[in-house]
């Protein structure tokens, strides 16, 4: 498992724009976009080396201006879909 | 609603994101930090860089698992930059070293044997005996190179065993390599080292000057604070300043490419401005400034013999001498717009542009740099230029108004500066040059006076004895003259903790490599991996690093922050204290001091360095304790389990004897309580009644200034601060019709100083595997070189291969190119020139002459 949050900023009026290309990248989801230009999004990929990839490939596209992570969360261990906290 | 354990850790990872950005997301909730998963979270500063951001560690089974942006640190307010986010990993990489190596041949030390695992025992028998043989010669001798990187603890214990134990000054960080030239520009301007403002400028500034800075890629936190504030902030405008165009040209309303050297000519010019347009803050000038000028054509800090050296009229000279307002002005008078522009290449336009905002007394300007000012052969006086502009102004010590010098290690200011790890300081600004303040240091570290050695040797006007049977002579060595020393034979034994200086150092060829490889030279490097300065020493001691131990950080903006060891080391790897102290067994008092010395302190006889140093009643006071958070999480700590009490704490409160005891010489740099430092957030000092300083010298923000005064730079006896005048100099080396192009070297994001961390990330390695050669495409044209194409860059010193890049992030103007450092298999120090500023003795990377031809 290997997941993590990103806030990307972007110009406000150009979000929507991002978004697109945002989620055409595998394992990028967009989770909400405010007025500022800030946008939640999540990466998803248990290849570490493609996440990276992802990640770094972020930071680059047009129209964001920055891109900052917030949460990462990384295991070995794959838990199994039975394996329910709650 | 019953969730899979992804999807709790993919909710938490969208519920701490949007709350970092002040937003709500329908239908989830935070349950981060909960501990009900198993995880432990704790605080830790970052690693990397002098920013000093805070991050949350999780640790599960002694591993980490997973990061956070710390969303109360007040520095990065719940953000990561991208080497933040592989911060873990760092400690992961597949070559951690985890025993000592020794270079052996049939089974005894051999200088060109091969590495094999020795016990700590054997490794510090050996060292003990070579450091006591070459300590024999002189205090220079011997030779530690210690770290930026280093905790504040480890660099107080380093300097303590070099200062006071072995009895030399050969002590420095690698932040003389960053810093240096910044501290000396404080130390002239304000007789007190570290900036006046704090992070909070960046929301509080109208105006954004960076000189020399490459924020966008070496301070992502900071740069996305600037970010917001120049996209909210009506009017907010950014002037970027550099030799080639980086990422902050994107952002930038003024972005200016110079010639290298010449930004000394525009900083006078936009002090010719003001002065010309009568826009100075005259009743602040007649308050609180002196003017003065600075000794001219002072060479270019290389060894005595060389030409440069020997056709400057006053080499190494930084006197000064006061002079009126008027000559002042006619000494910038000639910097006008037209011959700065001339010089540096930047349209007048643009230049007017940027005096503007600096001499409209209705914009609030924070100026900020790095490297670019500081590894300058006029470093020093480059920061006091822009610090004469703020003066001039008296846009200074108050929220938005800010020269700001920004740091590039975690501790350059915390470890190097404040506790002092360089050869001519002691804690708390204290210098080696004064004999009282020596004896004051004497005194806290319970040691007989006339101990610590005096820059001149000579304490109450005699000669210090020495174990040579030699007065003590002159001591310091800076860290350039200590590659020197070690190739002339003088130093003969070198402990390099915490840094790569092999890689690091400039001119790698003619003074680093043949040094250390000398035969008489023995040469030890702690680290966690086996860089290109472990592989060139003879004894490699594997280190425990960064949330494997105990640890306390001091930042750009004054911000000492603690953190808990998180985590255990692989194999027999120890934190640099751990080495340090442990090392300090192995020397008895009668190996290195002269008998004169230990007569007056008798109790000391035939003990070794470890009692007198550490085990002295102080640094030993506090037991043995189990380390607690609030939230009754526990935590290891190795030292204490070792040593049997509590290192950690003692080193800093004995520290503290030199920062906030009541009859300390030098008043400003008071610090909180040890304990207090575990529960917050970093507190920035001076901390007075439990109260942090944000902008200091001025009534209101500062304790030390009092009701009425206003503004005090109380660094200085007459409380005002220095407008030093320094002139254009061209730069040691310029190009030629043979080497016809600028070098100028520096990093990028993806990778923090030499590499040695973030090279072992693999994901961080592939994204920018090599150093490439960044040239514009006109100059590529020119040599028949394609984007791609292989090239050597040579110099007169050296040459290395790579590849050009012609389309990349960081664009040269036509006759610059600029290769980043953090390569090993690349190493541009070959090739780069060992041109000091004289007076802060900081090498100038930033300029030298090359070629670029096909490979």
């Amino acid at each position: 498992m290997n997941i993590c949050g990103v806030l990307v900023h972007a110009r406000p009026d150009n979000t929507e724009a991002v978004k697109e290309r945002l989620v055409q990248l595998a394992g990028v989801e967009v989770h909400g976009i405010n007025e500022d230009g800030r946008m939640v999004v999540t990466l998803e990929e248990d290849d570490e080396g493609r996440m990276a990839d992802t990640l770094l490939g972020l930071q680059q596209l047009e129209g964001v201006i920055s891109a900052s992570m917030i949460y990462h969360h990384s295991e070995e261990d794959e838990a199994t879909p039975e394996e329910v906290i709650q | 609603m019953k969730q899979t354990r992804r999807e709790f850790i993919k909710n938490n990872a969208i519920a701490v994101t949007a709350a970092t950005a002040g937003m709500t997301i329908p239908g989830v909730k935070e349950a981060l930090a909960a501990g009900d998963d198993g995880i432990r979270w704790d605080k830790a500063a970052c690693r990397y860089c002098g920013t000093g951001c805070s991050v949350l560690i999780g640790t599960k089974g002694g591993k980490v698992v997973a990061s956070q942006g710390d969303p109360d640190a007040p520095v990065n307010r719940g953000l990561n930059c991208i080497k933040g986010y592989f911060l873990p990993k760092i400690l992961y990489g597949k070559d951690r070293l985890t025993q000592p190596m020794l270079r052996k041949t049939n089974g005894k030390y051999d200088k060109n044997g091969k590495f094999e695992p020795v016990s700590w025992d054997e490794a510090f028998k050996t060292m003990a005996e070579k450091w006591v043989a070459a300590r024999k010669k002189g205090p220079k001798g011997v030779g530690m190179f210690g770290s930026g990187q280093w905790t504040v603890w480890e660099g107080y214990a380093a300097s303590k065993l070099l200062k006071a134990g072995f009895r030399s000054n050969s002590l420095e960080p690698n932040a003389r390599h960053c810093m240096a030239s910044a501290v000396g520009a404080f130390m002239r301007g304000f007789g007190i080292d570290e900036p006046m403002g704090c992070y909070d400028d960046l929301e509080h500034a109208d105006v954004f000057v960076l000189w020399g800075a490459n924020m966008a890629e070496m301070h992502p936190i900071l740069w996305s604070r600037l970010t917001d504030t120049r996209l909210t902030k009506p009017g907010c405008e950014v002037h970027v300043l550099s030799t080639y165009e980086h990422r902050c040209f994107e952002l930038a309303d003024n972005g200016m490419v110079f010639t290298p050297q010449t930004d000394l000519a525009i900083a006078n010019y936009i002090a010719n401005y003001i002065i010309q347009n009568k826009a100075y803050n005259k009743a602040f000038l007649d308050q609180h400034v002196n003017f003065t000028k600075t000794v001219t054509d002072i060479g270019y800090g290389l060894r005595p013999d060389h030409p440069l050296q020997k056709a400057a009229k006053n080499p190494n000279k930084g006197a000064l001498t006061k002079i009126s307002f008027d000559e002042y002005a006619k000494s910038v008078e000639s910097y006008t717009v037209e011959y700065a522009s001339k010089l540096s290449g930047v349209p007048k336009k643009q230049l007017e542009r940027l005096a503007k905002a600096y001499a409209d007394p209705n914009k609030k300007v924070s100026s900020y740099w790095t490297m670019g000012m500081n590894q300058h052969t006029r470093g020093v006086w480059m920061n006091g230029l822009v610090y004469n502009i703020h003066l001039l102004m008296g846009k200074i010590s108050e929220p938005g108004n800010s020269p700001f010098s920004l740091t590039g290690q975690p501790s350059a200011c915390g470890t190097a500066r404040e506790v002092g790890t360089f050869t001519h300081r002691l804690p708390a600004d204290l210098v080696t040059k004064k004999d009282a303040h020596c004896k004051f240091a004497e005194k806290v570290w319970k040691l007989p006076a006339g101990t610590i050695p005096r820059a001149d040797g000579k304490s109450d006007g005699a000669d210090q004895p020495d174990i040579s049977g030699k007065p003590m002579g002159k001591t310091l060595i800076h860290a350039v003259a200590m590659h020197r020393a070690l190739k002339d034979g003088v130093m003969n034994t070198f402990w390099v903790m915490c840094n790569n200086n092999m890689q690091a150092a400039a001119n790698m060829n003619e003074e680093s490599w043949p040094g250390w490889r000398a035969p008489d030279n023995f040469v030890t490097v702690s680290d966690p991996y086996p860089t290109v300065s472990a592989q060139a020493a003879d004894l490699v001691l594997p280190t425990a690093m960064w949330i494997e131990k105990e640890g306390a950080y001091g930042n750009a903006e004054r911000r000492t922050q603690f953190w808990r060891q998180q985590t255990g080391a692989p194999g027999e790897a120890k934190s640099d204290l751990w080495q340090l102290m442990e090392f300090s067994k192995y020397v008895k008092v009668e190996d290195v001091w002269p008998e004169e010395l230990i007569a007056k302190s008798p109790e000391y006889k035939g003990k070794t360095l470890y009692d007198v140093l550490y085990a002295n009643g102080q640094v030993d006071k506090f037991p043995k304790t189990q380390v607690t958070d609030d939230r009754g999480n526990t935590y290891q700590n190795d030292e204490m389990d070792h040593f049997g009490y509590y290192v950690q704490k003692g080193l800093f409160e004995e520290y503290r004897m030199f920062n906030s005891a009541d009859n300390i010489p030098k008043k400003g740099h008071e610090m909180a309580e040890f304990e207090a430092y575990h529960k917050a957030r970093g507190i920035r000092w001076p901390v007075v009644n439990g109260k942090e300083t944000l902008w200091r010298f001025r009534e209101g923000y500062d304790p030390h200034v009092a009701k009425g005064e206003g503004v005090k730079f109380y660094g200085k006896p007459d409380g005002k601060a220095n407008i030093i005048f320094g002139p254009y100099e061209p730069a040691a080396e310029s190009p030629d019709k043979e080497y016809d192009m600028w070098l100028c070297t520096g990093r990028v994001l993806e990778h923090w100083h030499s590499g040695s961390m973030t090279q072992r990330v693999p994901e961080l390695h592939r994204a920018v595997p090599d150093a490439v050669v960044f040239m514009h495409p006109k100059d590529a044209k020119k040599r028949r070189l394609r984007n791609g194409s292989k090239v050597k860059v040579v110099s007169r010193r050296g040459e290395i291969e790579s590849v050009v890049e012609t389309r990349g992030r960081n664009r040269p103007p036509e006759g610059l190119v600029f290769v980043p450092w953090f390569d090993a298999g690349r190493l541009i120090n070959k090739v780069t020139l060992d041109a000091t500023d004289p007076l802060s003795k900081e090498t100038d990377y930033k300029k030298c002459a090359v070629k670029i031809v096909k490979a």
